[in-house]
């Protein structure tokens, strides 16, 4: 990486609503990107958006739109009219954003549950979600190409929103493991230009640290206008974390859940 | 004093704990018949095969062979019990309770194994039964998981239940903490008229269940002056249960409870039967509270750790407030109450200390951690993760756990269980140097290890999940360290 002034790598981070989409230990994802970046000597700024609020989304390099419940999702869209027009100029203008789940399905045009009024999202990216008859909770894998790099990714999904992509957008990733977007079609999440929206929880960006970097690299790239190289760091306690996922991703597609009880056999 | 239950409720009668008189002793047909023999032989193969105490297993074979044996032996023969539902203190409550009832002279039936899922609650009514299906006579003290309570309830012949907290716990066990208020809704919907519903004024998710329920309703929480505690990321259910609006504290005492009002729509944390006024916890030995009942002030020194205790011992006592039994010895029983197996246990280990203290969810955690903190932060830590059936499969929640105050003075942490994977990337954010860090997944090796950075006098903290607090446990107990953890 050539010399960079002091203070010039650094790094603005929005984290929208962080009380109300709290849920799944997402805000590992916040947690992981903070560290990696000041492991490297990158700082970073993090401002919380909560309801009621706003922010000059463009102004900002990164945007942590996370997952929620039903009941959570409801206000935030209840909230979002306030925030549509700013995260759309964002995304326009190349911001980097990580949005899983409830954020995903936000970003979307709108979110039809099984019961209750539609949910409208903010339409930055080209897909819609209804509510589906069966819960997909289990480890996941999905296959992902970015910058020229293809790895997979691992977490765990927990959704009952079933999601179609429209022909703006193209999938996060190719299902390896998992329900993926829908249970049908092997597409998982969705990507227009730095816009990257996942179903993965797990968090996410913590046991890929190849997608952390991405992230970072991406949003750094676009800060200072030229190539960065991002600094190489020890990721073993990482990448076993990754390992152990995939193979459970691998081995254990089926659920567990107290709900369902005694449907599990002798061990 | 904020006495609140009203003069006619406190008029009506005492809660009978009889059997009901129309019940009668079970028919014994050869399948009831053959599904305690094959319960209790699954008990004893299980001991004997250092496999536990057998605390789900019993149950999980006698309902294969008939799957009405609980309800045959509980509600058919009008055995009156007490259940304890809720995410956390489910365990140490039930022993309050039973503690106090025995102290008032009342007979109980109860084990604190806490297997409280069906085939768990299931195992524990085929241990105290005979092989014709006989209970002894007395009140049932069981603990049932918040999940499987719609399933439970209705098997039982209920007189009290009481529901803890509802925190965010194992959601790819539950879906939605919702769904789960849900189901508790429509178990005390069910309650008999002549039931006690008894419920935590200070979570919102609780405060309101079954207002609309023709019968007694008792509520507990805290009535401090000042904060005790700030509402973290782990906090889930700051939200108005009535209009969704966010809450507004007046204070907060644990996570998401204290006493609290909505902004909104003017709904206010409900009148408490049962205040705790003051609490201090003095050391890992000793919480002292004071409590205020609607027979007076019941001043308490409860040989465990931690302000949750005093929710345990106001749920416990509104427990009595709702059965009208009155509890003139209730300061002598609960002082023998120690801690439930793991729950911040004091091991003595050949000249070592281990403090065992089992978490499962961000709540308890961070509870264990200021519990800990009581002593200074912990120095040698041993933390064990693993996905079972009881433990849940995703461990997300770790991220939301505030690893990151422990973090700095931890001079050596184990990792280990089934998913040290995850565990030891969270201490590693939470910044814990990998290099103080060993990864052992086998228990019984972690054990060793952790123990082998502990001077003579000094002191190794556990935390654990349920699961891999059983095996710590059974290992320290061959040992010669403790006792069996279902005797505990």
């Amino acid at each position: 990486m050539t010399v960079t002034a002091p203070g010039e790598l650094r790094l603005r981070i929005a984290h929208l609503y962080p009380s109300l989409l709290n849920v799944a230990g997402d805000g590992g994802n916040l947690t992981a990107i903070v560290q990696r970046c000041r492991w490297r000597g990158i700082e970073t700024e993090v401002v919380p958006v909560e309801a009621g609020e706003t922010a000059d989304y463009p102004g900002f390099d990164l945007l942590l739109f996370h997952g929620g419940q039903d009941v959570e999702m409801a206000v935030v869209a209840a909230d979002l009219p306030r925030q549509a027009e700013g995260l759309r100029a964002a995304a326009d203008a190349g911001v980097v954003f990580l949005a899983v789940c409830a954020g995903l399905q936000l970003l979307g045009h709108r979110y039809i549950p099984s019961a209750g009024p539609t949910l409208e999202g903010v339409g930055v990216l080209d897909l819609e979600t209804r509510g589906g008859p069966q819960r997909f909770m289990q480890h996941a894998a999905c296959e992902v190409t970015l910058g020229g790099e293809t790895e997979i990714v691992v977490g765990f999904e927990n959704h009952s929103g079933q999601t179609e992509l429209g022909p703006g957008v193209r999938p996060f990733g190719r299902v390896v493991a998992g329900a993926g977007n829908n249970g049908r079609d092997g597409t998982e999440g969705a990507v227009r230009e730095n816009v990257y929206a996942t179903y993965l929880h797990g968090p996410v960006l913590p046991k890929n640290p190849w997608l952390t970097d991405k992230l970072i690299e991406i949003a750094l790239e676009r800060r200072l206008g030229r190539r960065v190289a991002l600094a190489p760091l020890d990721d073993a306690v990482e990448r076993n974390a990754h390992d152990v996922g995939l193979a459970k991703a691998l081995r254990n597609r089926g659920r567990r859940t107290a709900l369902e009880p005694a449907r599990f056999g002798w061990r | 004093m904020p006495v609140t239950t009203s003069a006619k409720e406190r008029s009506l009668p005492a809660i009978s704990l009889r059997r009901r008189p129309q019940a009668s002793a079970p028919r014994l047909s050869l399948r009831l018949f053959a599904a305690l023999v094959a319960g209790k032989g699954a008990a004893t193969a299980s001991r004997l095969l250092g496999r536990g105490g057998g605390t789900s297993l019993p149950g999980m074979v006698a309902r294969r062979v008939e799957p009405r044996v609980l309800e045959t032996l509980v509600r058919g023969q009008g055995v009156p019990t007490i259940a304890i539902t809720g995410s956390n203190g489910k365990t140490t409550t039930a022993r309050l309770t039973a503690a106090l009832l025995r102290g008032e002279g009342v007979a109980v039936s109860h084990n604190s194994a806490g297997a409280n899922l069906v085939q768990g609650v299931t195992s524990l009514a085929i241990g105290f039964a005979d092989l014709r299906g006989r209970l002894p006579e007395g009140t049932l003290v069981v603990e049932v998981d918040e999940a499987a309570l719609r399933v439970v309830a209705p098997e039982l012949d209920l007189r009290a239940l009481l529901v803890t907290d509802l925190f965010r716990d194992q959601l790819d066990r539950y879906g939605e903490i919702y769904a789960v208020a849900g189901a508790i809704e429509k178990a005390a919907a069910g309650l008999p008229p002549d039931a006690s519903l008894v419920v935590n004024g200070d979570d919102p998710m609780v405060a309101g269940l079954g207002l609309d329920r023709e019968g007694r309703r008792v509520t507990f929480g805290f009535d401090l002056p000042g904060s005790t505690d700030r509402i973290s990321r782990a906090a889930d259910t700051i939200r108005c249960p009535r209009c969704r609006a966010d809450l507004a504290y007046r204070h907060v005492y644990l996570s998401h409870m204290g006493e609290w009002r909505c902004p909104s729509c003017g709904l206010v944390r409900p009148p408490l039967d049962v205040a705790v006024t003051s609490v201090e916890v003095v050391d890992l030995r000793e919480t002292r509270c004071t409590l205020q009942t609607p027979d007076g002030p019941l001043d308490l020194r409860i040989p465990q750790a931690g302000i949750h205790i005093a929710y345990d011992a106001a749920g416990a006592v509104a427990i009595a407030v709702g059965l009208g039994l009155p509890i003139p010895h209730a300061a002598a029983s609960l002082a023998t109450v120690g801690p439930a197996f793991g729950r911040l246990e004091t091991i003595a280990a050949d000249g070592r200390r281990i403090v065992l203290g089992f978490a499962k969810n961000p709540t308890s955690f961070n509870t264990t951690l200021r519990a800990l903190a009581t002593e200074g932060e912990p120095r040698q830590l041993l933390v064990a993760a693993s996905n079972t059936l009881v433990d849940g499969e995703d461990f997300a929640w770790l991220w939301d756990v505030d690893f990151e105050g422990a973090a700095g003075r931890v001079e050596r942490v184990t990792v280990s269980g089934l998913r040290a994977d995850e565990l030891a990337n969270r201490l590693k954010y939470a910044g814990v140097d990998p290099a103080r860090m060993a990864i052992v997944t086998d228990r019984r090796a972690a054990l060793d290890r952790a123990l082998l950075d502990v001077k003579q006098g000094g002191t190794l903290v556990i935390l654990a999940g349920y699961t891999p607090t059983i095996e710590l446990r059974e290992e320290m107990r061959k040992r010669g360290w403790v006792g069996r953890f279902w005797e505990a």
